[in-house]
């Protein structure tokens, strides 16, 4: 039974990774003939680092931000009440939203001639660039919104399944306000946290859409880099974008793989 | 993700963890700043889909009209929203179905090697879908299979961990032991699926579509590269648009028109989920008796 699914699954994951490794070491070439080589790697070695060190830091900052205001998320959609139902309808909202159009919107929102500086009265030179600006600044604080909504979403609803009580019994024996989110709350939401903040790193890690419309074209991400040489019209280019490809995968799967396997260590697992 | 069960003022047992004074009111503030914060990219939407000219130092838009609507459907919005609304309904028609037949063989150990299938399936997740594509491109463009099929495929694909996991979560807490109550009174196996099983894993199915439906109508790089320009979804036309200078309004139309649907979605999931068990229990006889 779990054939219709698993076919599929394991075509697309071992065929991409698969055909995009052949394809980096030039044993699937679109023509000419087959030569093993790693040129593809070695031949672009310092844009590949510079491409991962952006994509990298991109993926931690946003990770970093979405993590905090995602955790306050949940604890507040966990207290109840309006306040608790406004937030869970707002961060469900939040989720439903395509990256590209948070792109947009973010876009319009802070452009150097975007709503923001129209309201604040600032003038577009004096406006700081954070649409394609040095410090990636649009891309960083779309990728922490969308994902802010995700992980307070996560965490509350692991949160919401068995905190109450103990949340209740803390506070009856006395626990502050500080001590029953430091001993209670947060060892509690700490697994699910692991789990949403290592998807939403992974996610941006190898998301594509939001860096190319709020990004600049240089330095670029891997995804984006990867992309324009697939998309380029010279004949090195596609090994190029499949290294580029591969390197990402497994940097992708190390982090996963490294969740997991801290979560068994520290059995905070379940 | 969507459809939590919360807890509601006047439930049992709260009172003593309820924020009183200072606390409250650091509560409210709190509320107030979050949902701005998830709110506030919505503004610009709101003030530039009815612009027709915003010249800069303005705070409002200088003349509202409908320009951006009119050029949004001069760049094929209307296609691009049908054929969005057609591929994330194939995709959870196809995803859903699939991540519950997993999901129960994984949870009711049917399976031979568990934690090996289950890593396999929730691998999509950690697999980055531009890479994934790459790669993948060549082996559909070498076995012929149509833009649109392979387009299917890969978006299913990377729905099936939602799906699966939503329902392992569902079925987790299923009780088999009705489905064999039924089929000791005689029931035949069409009659326990479609009156017992699925009527009681309604809920979760309908969440694990949800999410499936979401991950084809959020999908920017697999239709960009897989579709081949073959097919025009809605995020695609916005990216085009958003690209260019000039097109905020429309910019803003498209954005609207892809928020909205999946939000209707929601409401209605929220508003279904409202009033379960009573509900639920009623019905339950009806649903045997579609066609």
């Amino acid at each position: 039974m779990v054939l219709p699914a698993l076919v599929p699954a394991v075509f697309v994951v071992a065929g991409g990774v698969g055909a995009a490794a052949m394809q980096s070491l030039g044993l699937m070439p679109l023509v000419g003939p087959v030569r093993f080589s790693a040129d593809a790697y070695t031949g672009q070695a310092e844009d590949l680092f510079r491409a991962l060190g952006l994509s990298l830091a991109i993926a931690a900052v946003s990770t970093v931000i979405a993590a905090v205001f995602g955790v306050g998320t949940a604890l507040l959609i966990v207290g109840g009440r309006w306040c608790g139902r406004i937030l869970a309808a707002t961060s469900a909202a939040t989720v439903t939203i395509p990256h590209l159009i948070g792109a947009a919107t973010v876009g319009l929102l802070l452009a150097d001639s975007g709503v923001l500086a129209r309201v604040l009265g600032v003038p577009p030179e004096l406006w700081p660039s954070l649409v394609g600006g040095p410090w990636w600044l649009a891309v960083v604080a779309e990728y922490a919104w969308k994902e802010s909504a995700f992980i307070a979403l996560i965490v509350a609803g692991t949160l919401i399944t068995r905190v109450a009580r103990f949340d209740e019994a803390a506070a009856l024996l006395g626990a502050t306000r500080w001590m029953r989110f430091r001993f209670v709350m947060l060892p509690l939401a700490l697994p699910a946290l692991a789990i949403s903040s290592t998807i939403a790193f992974v996610y941006t890690l190898g998301s594509y859409e939001v860096a190319w419309l709020l990004g600049r074209t240089y330095p670029e991400p891997l995804a984006v880099m990867a992309l324009r040489l697939f998309n380029s019209v010279s004949l090195t280019a596609r090994p190029e974008a499949a290294a580029a490809a591969v390197l990402t995968t497994l940097v992708s799967f190390l982090v996963v793989g490294a969740c997991f396997w801290a979560l068994r260590k520290t059995a905070l697992w379940r | 993700m969507t459809g939590l069960d919360l807890r509601r003022p006047g439930d049992p047992g709260s009172t003593l963890t309820l924020a009183h004074g200072r606390g409250r009111l650091l509560r409210v503030l709190s509320t107030t700043l979050v949902a701005s914060w998830f709110l506030l990219p919505f503004a610009p939407l709101a003030l530039w889909a009815f612009a027709n000219q915003w010249s800069f130092p303005s705070t409002l838009p200088t003349e509202w009209g409908f320009d951006g609507l009119s050029s949004a459907i001069a760049q094929g919005a209307l296609p691009a929203l049908g054929t969005s609304l057609l591929l994330s309904l194939v995709v959870a028609a196809l995803a859903t179905p699939l991540g519950a037949l997993a999901a129960r063989a994984l949870t009711f150990g049917t399976v031979p090697w568990p934690r090996t299938v289950s890593i396999a399936l929730l691998a999509p997740i950690a697999l980055p879908p531009f890479a994934a594509v790459l790669g993948l491109n060549v082996l559909l463009l070498r076995a012929h299979i149509p833009p649109e099929a392979g387009l299917v495929l890969v978006l299913v694909v990377m729905a099936v961990p939602y799906t699966t996991f939503t329902m392992r979560v569902a079925y987790a807490a299923h009780d088999i032991h009705y489905e064999e109550e039924a089929r000791t009174l005689g029931a035949s196996r069409w009659n326990i699926l479609w009156r017992v099983h699925i009527p009681l894993v309604a809920p979760a199915l309908s969440r694990a579509a949800f999410l499936a439906f979401l991950v084809g109508w959020s999908d920017y790089v697999v239709t960009v590269v897989v579709g081949g320009g073959e097919v025009v979804t809605l995020p695609l036309v916005t990216a085009s648009m958003a690209a260019g200078i000039g097109n905020d309004s429309a910019v803003a139309i498209l954005s609207l028109s892809a928020i909205v649907p999946p939000l209707a979605l929601l409401a209605l999931a929220g508003f279904a989920g409202r009033r379960p068990r009573t509900g639920a229990v009623q019905k339950t006889p009806n649903v045997g008796e579609r066609p």
